[in-house]
């Protein structure tokens, strides 16, 4: 390991440490603006010059280009290098607007601060600014390039670390543009990060614009509940109301970045005017009421039917929204009121495959995001990683970038940003597809493996014998062979109830021969990891309980965090049902069609106003702290509303586990913290893994598909799946108003063969028929779709719900054309 | 839209390279030939053909001196403005030229045919001061000799008999 | 007028390109066989340049055989060879020269080179202005195919080697090596620095080597002759073969003209180029292109090669003279410099995209007679700065104007206190 010297103070740091790296080990943040960790060094900016004194260099060299060597001395603060610098300055302000008072980026702008910190305060260049045309690049991102310093690192980061290439330089020198071929708006889902990657205020945030100063912002360490990645986030709250998301540096989640949907997914959390207006006041039969009337009426409520029907006839009810503390808080309220419960998984297909996910994962092979990066091999078995969990995408598309293969086994036409090749397999298939890669990478080493190893090989074996492996996969059979850290990341929406089990038992395999093996599951939400350790195999889910509503066992049903509505797969026999209740509380943030139809309402307070506990997929136990108090925020310049009173206005809004305690009569209005009763277990500490059992071979590795080794694949009947998108399916999407410019109209994938067959084109638009009634969708034809499958998202637009369930089984001639493109 | 009979001589082109953006310049020359200009549309077309996104061939069209992006006549007068040229008086050039066809520098004459743009050294400094055409050269300029290229383009469309 | 043996010009015909024929005749393709043919080891042919100590002649003077030593045995395939004519430094022509007096010489070289490191394609790279050569290669390269010389089994050897023409899109910053590779892979022409070094990772990842026209040209004469030979050619015991000197500006006759590497400045104006034009005389000229710096009455007895111009502080470079006299304003001249690598910067990095640009508007206030006194530090500051720049490319502009700084002070400071430009009255430009 090289030592140097860095102004006077020796520091060892690893081989290929730039001097850069190596001196903010000390403390010394060497100015820069090209030079950003996750983009490396190209040299550009020419900012981070430092004198080398002694040693293999001498002289001025940029300390982002130089790898840290045995006996440099180096010097950030010779008169030369510091006057280079000052230059630089003066170089890149020559044509800069100083609109410092009008940008968004004023008060957190490196070139501010460089502009300050490096002494350039007097213009002495006596020629003109150059200006720019700017370009309209969608509802998200203000282009504003007058105050393009042209370090490179937007088109870098957008064409690079992400791939996509719709956005980059153009031009020639001084006239250098960054932009797009013409106004649109930007193609990648990640393009919010273009706002914290631009070291000055190219590009702002359009969602805030003209609405704030940094040093006005109250900010605090927050998480992303979108999706179960738990990307950390830095939230900006002002005047009640959250005003940006900005990515904050996780080495082992999301590293430096967000998706846009996390960036901009929060504006359901600010109670506005408006359709979709968060409810900031209790209400009591429809009626706004006070909080503690509001509490006091659901407890002498929910009181009277327990004395009637005894405490059995209450159901309580999460769902993936819910935080480690609102679900330890259901969990007690069951335990100790004697009430039905908790209920946290839609149905007990949702439930089986989240509870063997989290089963089969243990510390030996769970792996980050950061761990995929540096993978050599990446198998995703029925997953869409860019539309269930977007940021995980972008970790393949590094792995990709350093060189590993990476493989999709999907029935989707699976999009990625970056090379791949793909399987499509409709779900009963996956686990053949698996079965073919992983045999042929182990069967050298299977002489080894233990008894519970063996016989699930043997099992892969006699799949693998039975099954025709398609073209392309031997070639990577023998990648994966070759492989010393391959990671398996597997779904758990689209996929046989078997297969998380099943991918788990693949990469302990893979393990077995020798490979640092890992495995990476998607979870249905950003709560699910933790419904699932609180969760039992025989717990009920919504689906017992509708049974029990029907036959009047369950009388009343207290939903937290929870829309029935949007998470019940059967919408008509939910309103049946849901109509039979004597009693629906509801406690949410968002103005649902749970809390349309609940005798008592009370709104609860977001991620950004209490702190809440989440554990990710890979169990990682995280907090988000509280942003504010938030309630009735203030827009527009107006004055504060004039309500004469000590309550915060629109402040009546309690987080989940409180209000449910109230109301449950657990604890009092004065209870502040929720952690006398988080499970100990699940608080190992901020940022580390909760205890995992050692994990084992899946006893009855039962295929999907049946022993025949053959898919059951009939002619005239089609899967009809339900999938995630990135926009248009999650409750986010719904609420938060944010979200509609990038929601696109939901469409349904089918195989080109399959398509031909029922004479279906690409761009057509079907009736799907079913027994609750019919949908209406236009028809996106591919040969990355599975053959024998129909896709469709849960899009908010989509009557969906009347299919009954999350995959039925359609019969061909009830998918009828309707309309051409 | 660009011909198909074009399209096809380009994707044979394409197919001919190590890998198709090797072609870019090319593809891009070829369309110029018959168009004058990258017209957005062009380029569009292009891109696709060349397996880029339109910002692709964006960055490389822009980056060079002789891929246009804005309409230009049908033949495109470089005047040579680097070191030598300017030493042998290639301000009278331009503006010989500029009084001739009545543009100024980076216009183009009314029928279209004639653009009049500076450019750098184009390495024919022992013959300054010299001008391009259309990748022709002609040196040691002189008000004769520019009356009888401009006159012969004009008439002929021709660049025959000239070096 | 002193006579020298002629090696590239050897085939020199007034307003005629040499033919296959002509260059065969006088000894063309005879490398080809005897090497190629006659299947000596390729590295005998690295063996042999690099004792000839010929230099890189497109203006950094890297000894080539290093250069073709520098591909590793080991080094995957295919292996690429690449023939840099983008020549677009301001003053410089000789490529251009050479291409239409004999082709044949550059293509047998090109040949001889890819065989040196196992090469099996090379580009020939051209800059849109020299389209009349790039058709005369590609004519040349026909012929060359048709007789044997090129495509697949050279001479019925197991040796494949063959030739494309690529066109350049037009811009300076392609003529630097790591950019021109960049810019055959249709990728924006920035430069990329090492490592890993093109000999090892280039065009495509894999190994490529990058040599100059006239280098490559004379190849096939070393190789003919013996490095002994070569060695003799020059007019000075440090120098090793010919040179292309290509003359501009207030000379008699301006042209290439082929001269022992090192022959004197003095001579090459006043015997090979006519002497200075009429009514002019010799103020300064830029000795090797636009990135050299002024020289002045001083040295003009100079032995023009790499060392002797190295000793005082100059380069040669690409052996480009440009040549001014007592009405030429050489603060004009410097702006004129200034605009050109303003505006033939990539755009890559700060001093250079920036920083040029700052010094063309100094200069160029100064020209128009609205400079001050503080430009001349401030100019000075710069010229030492942009040496801080990603290539080479704002180091080279800067060297006019530290030569403009350095010799002609007097000259910039009177257009400052005279508020307008001395030479303006007198001269035509």
């Amino acid at each position: 390991m090289p030592r140097l010297i860095i102004d006077e103070r020796e520091i060892e740091v690893p081989e290929g440490t730039k001097v850069i790296d190596a001196a903010e080990r000390l403390g010394i943040v060497i100015p820069r603006f090209c030079y950003h960790e996750a983009l490396g060094s190209v040299g550009a900016c020419r900012m981070c010059a430092v004198k080398f004194v002694q040693g293999p260099f001498k002289g001025v060299q940029m300390s982002c280009m130089v790898d840290a060597r045995d006996g440099m001395v180096v010097s950030t603060t010779d008169e030369e290098v510091v006057g280079f610098r000052k230059r630089v300055i003066e170089l890149l302000m020559k044509n800069h607007p100083l609109d410092c008072p009008v940008c968004d980026e004023g008060g957190q702008c490196l070139l501010q601060d460089e502009t300050v910190s490096g002494g350039h305060g007097l213009r002495r260049f006596p020629g003109p600014k150059r200006t720019y045309r700017d370009q309209y690049l969608g509802p998200y991102i203000k282009h504003e390039m007058n105050r393009c310093i042209h370090c490179y690192r937007c088109s870098r980061f957008y064409q690079e670390f992400c791939g996509y290439y719709d956005l980059g330089p153009m031009q020639i020198g001084d006239r250098l543009y960054f932009g797009r071929f013409s106004d649109g708006a930007l193609e990648s889902p990640f393009s919010g990060n273009l706002v914290d990657i631009c070291p000055t205020g190219v590009y702002t945030d359009k969602t805030a614009r003209f609405k704030l100063r940094r040093w006005d912002l109250q900010r605090a360490p927050s998480l992303c509940n979108l999706c179960s990645l738990g990307c950390n986030t830095v939230a900006n709250g002002h005047y009640r109301g959250v005003m940006r998301i900005e990515a904050r540096f996780s080495s082992e989640v999301n590293g430096y970045f967000l998706c846009d949907a996390g960036r901009f997914g929060f504006s359901y959390a600010n109670g506005a005017e408006g359709a979709r207006a968060r409810p900031l006041s209790p209400a009591i039969a429809g009626a706004p009421a006070s909080a503690s009337a509001a509490l006091d009426r659901a407890r002498e409520a929910l009181n009277d039917i327990a004395a009637k029907f005894g405490p059995g006839a209450i159901a309580v009810a999460g769902s993936g929204r819910n935080s480690l503390e609102t679900q330890s808080m259901l969990d007690l309220v069951c335990k100790k009121r004697g009430w039905s419960g908790p209920v946290l998984f839609p149905t007990p297909s949702v439930r089986r495959k989240t509870l063997e996910a989290v089963k089969g994962l243990d510390s030996r092979i769970a792996v980050s995001m950061g761990d995929i990066e540096k993978s050599d091999f990446v198998i995703i078995a029925g997953a869409d990683p860019l539309n269930e969990a977007p940021m995980s995408a972008l970790a393949l598309r590094q792995a990709a970038r350093n060189g590993a293969p990476v493989v999709t086994i999907d029935s989707r036409p699976v999009a990625l940003p970056c090379g791949f090749d793909h399987f499509p397999a409709a779900p009963r298939d996956i686990e053949r597809y698996l079965a073919a890669l992983v045999v042929k990478a182990v069967e050298s080493e299977a002489a080894g493996f233990g008894k519970d190893a063996e016989a699930f090989y043997r099992h892969l074996k006699e799949v693998h014998e039975n099954f025709e492996p398609p073209l392309g996969l031997a070639r990577l059979c023998e990648l994966l062979r070759e492989s010393k850290r391959p990671v398996i990341l597997c779904g758990t929406d689209a996929i046989p109830e078997s297969t998380p089990a099943f991918v788990s038992g693949c990469a302990r395999l893979l393990g077995l021969a020798g490979k640092k093996a890992g495995l990476f599951y998607l979870l249905p939400g950003a709560g699910s990891f933790g419904a699932a350790q609180l969760c039992g195999t025989e717990d009920k889910t919504f689906f017992e309980i509708l049974e029990d509503i029907e036959q009047g066992l369950v009388r009343a049903l207290v939903v937290a965090e929870c829309d029935p509505f949007h998470d019940y797969p059967d919408r008509a026999r939910l309103e049946s049902a849901l109509s039979k209740l004597e009693l629906l509380v509801a406690i949410d943030y968002f103005d649902s069609q749970a809390v349309g139809c609940a005798s008592i309402f009370y709104p609860a307070s977001t991620i950004f106003e209490t702190r809440s506990t989440y554990i990710n997929q890979e169990g990682r136990v995280q907090v988000a702290e509280r942003v504010h108090c938030g309630g009735a925020p203030i827009r527009g310049g107006n004055h504060p509303p004039r309500i004469y009173s000590g309550l915060v206005p629109g402040g009546d809004h309690l987080p989940a586990w409180k209000a449910l305690g109230q109301i449950a009569g657990l604890i009092g209005a004065d209870e502040a913290s929720a952690q006398t009763f988080l499970p100990p277990a699940l608080c190992p500490g901020e940022g580390k893994r909760v205890p995992m059992a050692k994990a084992g071979f899946p006893e009855t590795p039962g295929f999907a598909g049946g022993s025949d080794g053959k898919a059951a694949l009939n002619g005239d009947l089609f899967d009809l799946l339900t999938v995630e998108w990135m926009f248009g399916t999650s409750e986010f999407s719904v609420w938060s108003d944010s979200l509609d410019a990038a929601v696109s109209p939901p469409l349904m994938s089918i195989n080109s063969k399959d398509a031909a067959r029922i004479g279906l084109c690409d761009g057509d638009r079907v009736s799907v028929e079913l027994e609750a009634g019919a949908f209406e969708i236009a028809v996106s034809v591919s040969d990355k779709t599975a053959e024998g499958v129909l896709v469709v998202p849960r899009h908010k637009e989509l009557e969906w719900r009347k299919m009954k369930d999350f995959s039925v089984s359609v019969a061909a001639d009830k998918v009828r054309k309707i309309g051409a493109k | 839209m660009l011909p198909d009979e074009l399209k096809n001589k380009l994707r044979k082109m394409i197919a001919g390279a190590e890998s198709p953006r090797e072609k870019a310049i090319d593809v891009m020359f070829e369309i110029q030939e018959l168009q004058g200009w990258m017209s957005d549309e062009a380029m569009v077309e292009a891109a696709e053909l060349l397996g880029m996104t339109p910002l692709q061939l964006e960055e490389l069209a822009t980056f060079y001196d002789y891929i246009y992006r804005s309409p230009v006549g049908k033949y495109v007068i470089k005047v040579c403005d680097s070191t030598v040229c300017w030493l042998e008086g290639h301000q009278r050039v331009v503006d010989y030229i500029c009084s001739r066809l009545g543009i100024p520098l980076g216009g183009t004459t009314a029928d279209g045919l004639f653009t009049l743009l500076p450019v750098c050294c184009i390495g024919y400094c022992d013959r300054a001061p010299a001008m391009v055409i259309n990748k022709r050269v002609f040196g040691e300029l002189t008000t004769e000799k520019i009356d009888r290229v401009l006159a012969q383009l004009a008439q002929t469309a021709d660049f025959s008999g000239w070096e | 007028m002193p006579v020298y043996p002629q090696v590239l010009f050897k085939n020199r015909k007034p307003d005629r390109v040499a033919t296959l024929d002509e260059y065969r005749e006088s000894g063309g393709y005879e490398a080809v066989e005897k090497f190629i043919g006659g299947g000596i080891a390729h590295k005998e042919v690295i063996r042999l340049v690099g004792e000839s100590g010929l230099l890189g002649r497109g203006g950094a003077g890297f000894p080539t055989g290093m250069k073709w030593a520098a591909v590793p045995d080991s080094s995957p395939f295919p292996r690429y060879l690449v023939a840099n004519c983008d020549e677009m430094e301001p003053g410089t022509f000789k490529d251009r020269v050479l291409l239409h007096v004999d082709p044949h010489c550059v293509i047998e070289g090109m040949i001889l080179a890819g065989y040196s490191f196992s090469a099996s394609k090379a580009f020939f790279f051209v800059r849109p202005s020299y389209e009349s050569g790039a058709l005369i290669l590609e004519r040349e390269l026909e012929n060359a195919r048709r007789a044997g010389f090129l495509g697949n089994r050279i001479l019925g050897t197991d040796f494949c080697f063959d030739i494309v023409v690529h066109r350049s899109g037009g811009r300076y910053i392609c003529g630097e090596a790591s950019a021109l590779l960049n810019a055959i892979m249709g990728k924006r022409p920035n430069p990329v620095k090492p490592p890993p070094y093109p000999t090892e990772k280039g065009l495509w990842e894999k190994p490529t080597v990058v040599n100059n026209v006239e280098t490559l040209a004379n190849i096939p004469h070393i190789l003919r002759n013996g490095p002994q030979w070569f060695k003799t050619l020059s007019a000075t015991p440090h120098g090793t073969g010919t040179k292309i000197y290509g003359i501009s500006g207030k000379v008699s006759r301006p042209g290439a003209v082929e001269l022992p590497i090192g022959t004197r400045l003095s001579e090459i104006i006043e015997q090979h180029c006519g002497g200075m034009a009429p009514g002019s005389k010799f103020k300064a000229c830029l000795p090797g292109g636009a990135s050299t710096r002024f020289l002045t009455g001083e040295h003009y007895d100079i032995p023009m090669d790499f060392e002797d111009l190295k000793k005082i502080g100059n380069r040669l470079g690409t052996a480009a003279i440009m040549v001014f006299d007592q009405n030429t304003c050489l603060v004009g001249a410097t702006l004129n410099l200034l605009e050109f690598f303003a505006r033939e910067s990539c755009g890559w990095c700060t001093p250079c995209r920036e920083g040029l640009p700052y010094m063309r508007e100094l200069l160029r206030r100064i020209e128009n007679g609205e400079g001050k006194e503080e430009y001349i530090p401030n100019l000075r500051l710069l010229c030492k700065e942009v040496w801080n720049s990603y290539c080479a490319l704002a180091p080279g502009a800067a060297e006019p104007v530290v030569s403009l700084l350095d010799f002609f002070e007097d000259e910039v400071r009177q257009h400052i206190s005279e508020k307008g430009c001395p030479f303006h009255a007198k001269a035509d430009h």
